[in-house]
């Protein structure tokens, strides 16, 4: 029976892994790679097809044997099918547990320590992970540029308001901390000179070495975890002597927060309006219309995009 | 047709709800239930609020083509239930992996081999530092492995008492599967509930052992304690059945209660 999807729903071909036996069916997905041969039906061919393939294709389905080679094949699809799902929800693991510590997740790891010998089959794999995280967790697994085959996780529900922030543990401090950083970077033109963001944490009481009680080592958590997590960028200023260094926004934070947030946070804290700083309201101001017209087109190439594939016949789950 | 079981359909109110869970790793009831209400609040105001256990299914249907489950268990000691989002294909301290080091996971497999070696369920601190020449990776001296199990007590893998460590309810949720296969002729079971046991009391006669949760229920308000296996007088004191109701009025919170840990085996 084909399985047909509950609206909203992710049609799921039943836990076959638990269930065993249900050898007569046919699942939504085999009968659409009937029509959309993928690699994954010559990836069966290599398991066990043994009689199937001694008989050949020409044999009708009504006599034992082309019964026999008929089952023989399905069970290898199916084998193979179970063994692709087993591969996406391993890579689906192994990216929430990546993207617990905010570092961004290449191409190579997710191939060395989860998808292994299906690497060519690394498109659909990664497409159907990222359908499970959206779908049950609520996270857009976005590529940071093309070329470099690094993901991140971004959460897509809606940002909490202040009376309904839950408290998260560790996490509230440091990113806090980290606003005020992105804060300073902004109100100076978009990139601060370490010197200056040192001199605003010491006037909070914090030495970049000294042991913090919610920060741990102010210096390791802001050079090393927040730049490497890609929330902030550090870089050398050329023709610096003796050299110094500047702090920028990372892709994180642009995708994560907004100038026009930030400057809502940095008003608050001052007591007064963001168009108190004019300049810097503007410039929200243009990244906010930018923001929103990036995710227009975003919103109609998917569109574009779920139609083709519609007209393709291609079910990606 | 083969009876296709229909996944539950997921809202907001279940992402919010998970990630919020993750982010805890284990939780215990009172908790759960506060974050449930708190994601209806927040993304679903109008709707009713689902009863925990169907709420809770609702969304292991879902999470079930992903291998993983919300699990429910419960804290050894005092029997509170917990609940954690674990894995139900054994992928080895696969969540660890991405907290800590080479080192320090050889540190947690080492303590995680005493633990369940000992007859108590517990490992001295001493005999874990003890072990710290023996580790794979960078060399780590005993004073930064002192500091390594404490972080293993704040991610809640690992609890301490006195000097002792045993595993934390999160560790025996997520890593029960692995345990078992992996120490299979080590590993304790519960006489009661025939889940992985690593505290607990045992019968002086014929050995077999219990949970002191499973204890409490199963000699409740019994006159006279008898083993189940042996039937010999059970000579061990009976702990009480958790009552979620009676810590509430009390206010009594876990730090406030000084546990006797007595050794009962």
């Amino acid at each position: 029976m084909l399985q047909k999807p509950e609206s909203g729903a992710l049609p799921i071909p039943q836990a076959e892994g638990k269930d065993g036996g249900r050898d007569g069916e046919t699942q939504a997905l085999t009968a659409s790679q009937e029509e959309a041969p993928s690699p994954l039906l010559q990836e069966s061919s290599k398991e066990d097809l043994g009689a199937g393939r001694e008989e050949g294709a020409a044999e009708p389905a009504l006599t034992p044997k082309g019964a026999r080679t008929l089952a023989a094949k399905a069970l290898a699809r199916r084998r193979a099918y179970r063994r692709l799902d087993r591969t996406v929800a391993e890579l689906v693991q192994f990216l929430l547990v990546k993207d617990k510590k905010k570092s961004p997740i290449t191409r190579f790891e997710m191939v060395k320590y989860v998808i292994g010998d299906l690497k060519d089959l690394f498109p659909e794999i990664i497409a159907r992970a990222a359908e499970h995280l959206r779908y049950v967790f609520g996270f857009e697994l976005k590529q940071l540029g093309r070329k470099h085959h690094t993901y991140i996780l971004i959460n897509k529900l809606k940002p909490l308001e202040e009376e309904e922030e839950e408290d998260l543990g560790g996490d509230g401090p440091r990113l806090g901390l980290l606003i005020m950083i992105l804060g300073l970077i902004y109100m100076k033109g978009n990139s601060a000179r370490e010197t200056q963001v040192w001199e605003m944490l010491r006037r909070l009481g914090m030495r970049p070495s000294k042991y913090h009680f919610l920060f741990g080592y102010p210096k390791r958590l802001i050079l090393e975890d927040f730049v490497q997590q890609r929330y902030l960028n550090y870089r050398q200023v050329p023709h610096t002597n003796p050299p110094e260094c500047e702090f920028s926004w990372g892709p994180r934070s642009n995708l994560e927060i907004s100038k026009m947030k930030v400057l809502g946070f940095v008003a608050k804290l001052h007591k007064k309006e963001p168009h108190h700083w004019p300049v810097q309201y503007r410039e929200a101001l243009a990244d906010e219309a930018d923001r929103a017209r990036a995710k227009a087109r975003a919103e109609a190439s998917m569109r574009a995009r779920a139609r083709a594939n519609q007209r393709a016949g291609i079910h990606p789950w | 047709q083969g009876g296709a079981r229909r996944a539950g359909i997921m809202t907001d109110v279940h992402r919010r709800f998970l990630q919020l869970l993750m982010t805890h790793g284990v939780l215990e009831e009172r908790g759960v239930r506060r974050l449930q209400k708190h994601c209806y609040r927040v993304h679903g105001r109008t709707a009713a609020v689902e009863e925990l256990e169907d709420f809770i299914n609702n969304i292991n249907s879902v999470l079930e083509s992903l291998y993983i489950e919300i699990k429910k268990g419960a804290t050894e000691d005092d029997g509170r239930p917990v609940y954690a989002l674990v894995n139900l294909a054994t992928t080895p301290v696969s969540k660890m992996a991405s907290d800590f080091a080479e080192n320090e996971l050889d540190l947690f497999r080492k303590a995680l081999e005493l633990i369940i070696d000992s007859e108590t369920g517990f490992a001295s601190s001493t005999n874990i530092l003890n072990l710290v020449d023996q580790l794979k990776g960078k060399k780590m001296r005993k004073k930064e492995a002192e500091q390594v199990l404490q972080k293993f007590v704040q991610n809640k893998w690992l609890i301490e008492k006195e000097g002792e460590f045993t595993l934390h309810s999160r560790a025996i949720l997520e890593m029960e599967q692995y345990i078992r296969e992996t120490y299979p002729d080590a590993v304790k079971t519960c006489n009661i509930c025939h889940g992985l046991l690593i505290q607990g009391q045992s019968c002086e006669t014929c050995g077999i052992r219990m949970h002191l949760p499973c204890v409490a229920k199963y000699f409740r308000s019994a006159p006279e304690p008898r083993c189940p296996h042996c039937n010999d007088y059970w000579p061990h004191e009976i702990p009480e059945v958790f009552n979620p109701d009676k810590e509430r009025e009390a206010g009594t919170s876990k730090a406030n209660k000084k546990p006797s840990r007595s050794r009962q085996h």
